[in-house]
């Protein structure tokens, strides 16, 4: 289990500054209620370059936004699958009178859930797909951040150490729907980039770490037991709630668009952060992962999917975040720490 | 590496004399703060590897080398030895000849066939040791980062090579020497003598190799011989020579790596010079194993003249014309 380690945010004020034209922007948060999307909330709501926080989601608004000022976060039930909804909010008043000129699309399916395939793909890709295309048929929204991760990218043994933003796609038919799904969006979003203006900006996270955050490495250090492939110990590097908060809020404020590979501060073998958490690691036979993994899950002893990305266990994903520093002045400086044993 | 692991690390580093250690300790590396580099190297892995390859270095293969002082001391520099003897031995023991013979101790990191990547052990003992797999990005990483690269020219080729092929380098591969203008790196070529022999490959076993997804499959005849025990490397006496350092970057621009003819005739420079290295390595041995009169014919310190190429042929006659032959 991990929570957060206090920390500061990772761009300043002058730097965040710089790249706003004076003016404030006004931000809608699609899927706010989820871990992220409400921690990127009350960044947002507390940041003076900030106009007026539109936060969507589905269902009612949940309590913890009502510590809020409606003047300054606005709270809107959407369904993004559904174009009517989404017709409406761009159309309604307040959404007009707060000129919302930035949307940040956090709207996604992360768990991975075998017995809601189809809902989760809908959301993913569909949703994704129409909303993109509602914010560049608007003509208002001059800014489009899509959150997308490094499970896109194709792992192979012989990849370069550090990934750029080039490295190729996981296009394998074979792939799991999780991934496929990320790719897919990821892919929808690239093909608009050159919609004229809106700047589509792609984050590509590594492993998010953090309590209530829905990731696949979040739940393989949350179990008890945790196994790696034998002969095995790749390097991987995880990124704290807070230095993803920071990068959005950073390429909100930035005239940049393109795509961004953002990674935390701490990388390390698989077996030495399972080490700090005090986790119980055993080595086994690649071939046995897989049913050891089913067994595991139906006991109830994780959450983690062997099968979606197995090939994580083995190969070593870095990812290349010099243009992110260069561009966005971002550069991670939380560490994540470790309820079961210390931080990273 | 977990803490029983680390401790066991230590305990092989017991091998290595006080001195070597602190030699060891002086080198630095570009820890991302777990003590691991981007490439997985460790130097708590690295020098458990390096007391036990000394071991062997000195007992086993009893390495001797000359020239060390042509590699340079800092910044980055490419190696460009011959490759050979069916296990890649000669890089090992190339490793730390140049860990224990440089003035200031650098750690080599050799470049290693893609193949390395997918085997299970291999691939975290290369990592843990400072080898990468070879992407093309990875090789330029550790230039910019001024590191001590060796990389085979001749590739997984050379390893492969059967024994009657022995000294024979196969064409060079171009990529070094590109890479070498665009990062404006020096070039010393080295000649390992010694590794040839060690596992003499009487054919490669191909559908094997290619159902392990392998190179190639090495059979020697001490492995149909002897079983397992066969897989032994020969202790054959190795030496490694290293030529002087080619700066090409100060004559040749990096916008010549657009110019192939150029770029293959600063390569064949290399090969030629290693060629020599060879030569002069094979004259001045007294023997496979180290000493003269072997009695097996084709074991001994030299391959047969006719076995060498055209160039090496001519060398050896015009010698033996002035009176220096070898053997």
């Amino acid at each position: 289990m991990v929570r957060k380690k206090a920390s500061k945010p990772s761009v300043s004020r002058k730097k965040a500054d710089r790249g706003t034209g004076g003016r404030k922007k006004n931000v809608l948060i699609t899927g706010v209620t989820g871990t992220l999307g409400s921690r990127l909330a009350e960044a947002l709501y507390y940041d003076k370059n900030i106009g007026i926080v539109f936060g969507a989601a589905l269902g009612s608004k949940p309590y913890y936004f009502n510590q809020f000022d409606t003047k300054r976060f606005v709270y809107k039930n959407l369904n993004i699958l559904r174009s009517r909804d989404l017709t409406n909010l761009f159309l309604s008043s307040d959404f007009k009178e707060a000129n919302v000129d930035t949307v940040v699309h956090l709207a996604f399916f992360n768990r991975v859930s075998r017995g809601k395939g189809k809902d989760s793909h809908d959301l993913n890709v569909a949703g994704t797909l129409n909303l993109l295309d509602k914010c560049i048929e608007s003509g208002t929204v001059k800014k489009f951040i899509f959150k997308s991760s490094d499970v896109v990218y194709k792992i192979r043994p012989h990849n370069p150490i550090y990934l750029d933003e080039n490295a190729d796609l996981n296009f394998d038919p074979k792939v799991d729907p999780w991934i496929k799904d990320r790719v897919d969006s990821d892919m929808i979003c690239q093909s608009k980039m050159d919609a004229r203006g809106v700047n589509i900006v792609i984050l590509r996270f590594s492993n998010i770490i953090g309590r209530m955050v829905s990731s696949q490495l979040n739940a393989y250090f949350d179990s008890p037991l945790v196994f790696r492939a034998m002969g095995f110990n790749p390097l991987i590097n995880l990124i704290h709630m807070e230095d993803v908060v920071a990068s959005i809020q950073a390429a909100i404020h930035k005239n940049v668009k393109g795509i961004f590979n953002i990674a935390g501060a701490d990388t390390a073998p698989i077996s030495t952060f399972a080490e700090i958490n005090r986790s119980r690691m055993h080595s086994l036979p690649t071939p046995l992962l897989g049913p050891v993994n089913t067994v595991m899950r139906t006991l109830g002893l994780t959450k983690y999917y062997y099968s979606v990305d197995a090939d994580r266990l083995r190969y070593s994903v870095l990812l290349d975040t010099r243009k992110a520093e260069k561009l966005l002045g971002f550069k991670p400086r939380s560490h994540v720490y470790f309820e079961g044993g210390g931080s990273a | 590496m977990d803490q029983k692991n680390r401790k066991r690390a230590r305990t092989l580093t017991r091998l290595l004399a006080p001195e070597e250690y602190r030699r060891f300790q002086e080198i630095k590396i570009n820890d991302l703060g777990f003590g691991y580099d981007p490439f997985g190297l460790e130097m708590e892995s690295a020098m458990a590897a390096f007391a036990l390859a000394k071991q062997v270095y000195k007992y086993w293969f009893r390495v001797e080398s000359f020239g060390v002082e042509h590699v340079p001391q800092d910044g980055p520099v490419m190696i460009t030895p011959n490759h050979s003897g069916a296990i890649p031995i000669d890089a090992v023991m190339l490793g730390v000849d140049l860990a224990i013979k440089m003035q200031k101790p650098r750690l080599m990191r050799a470049v290693v066939d893609n193949f390395a990547g997918f085997l299970p052990f291999i691939n975290t003992f290369f990592y843990r040791c400072g080898q990468i797999i070879g992407a093309r990005r990875n090789f330029e990483e550790l230039l910019k980062q001024g590191e001590m690269v060796v990389v085979f020219p001749e590739g997984d080729k050379g390893t492969g090579k059967p024994y009657k092929d022995r000294y024979k380098p196969i064409p060079f591969n171009v990529g070094f020497m590109e890479l070498s203008l665009l990062h404006r790196t020096p070039v010393v070529p080295a000649a390992v003598i010694g590794a040839e022999e060690q596992y003499p490959l009487m054919f490669n076993m191909k559908p094997l190799a290619k159902l392990l997804n392998f190179p190639y499959f090495p059979v020697t005849p001490l492995v149909l011989l002897f079983g397992p025990l066969g897989a032994l490397p020969l202790p054959t006496k190795y030496s490694i020579y290293y030529g002087e350092a080619l700066h090409f970057y100060r004559d040749y621009p990096p916008e010549t790596v657009n110019a192939p003819e150029i770029i293959k005739k600063l390569v064949r420079t290399v090969q030629d010079r290693v060629e020599d290295l060879i030569a002069r390595g094979l004259k001045n041995r007294k023997g496979v194993f180290g000493f003269s009169g072997f009695p097996f014919k084709g074991l001994r310190g030299q391959p047969e003249k006719k076995d060498l190429p055209r160039h090496e042929r001519k060398q050896l006659q015009s010698q033996a014309g002035s009176g220096s032959a070898a053997d």
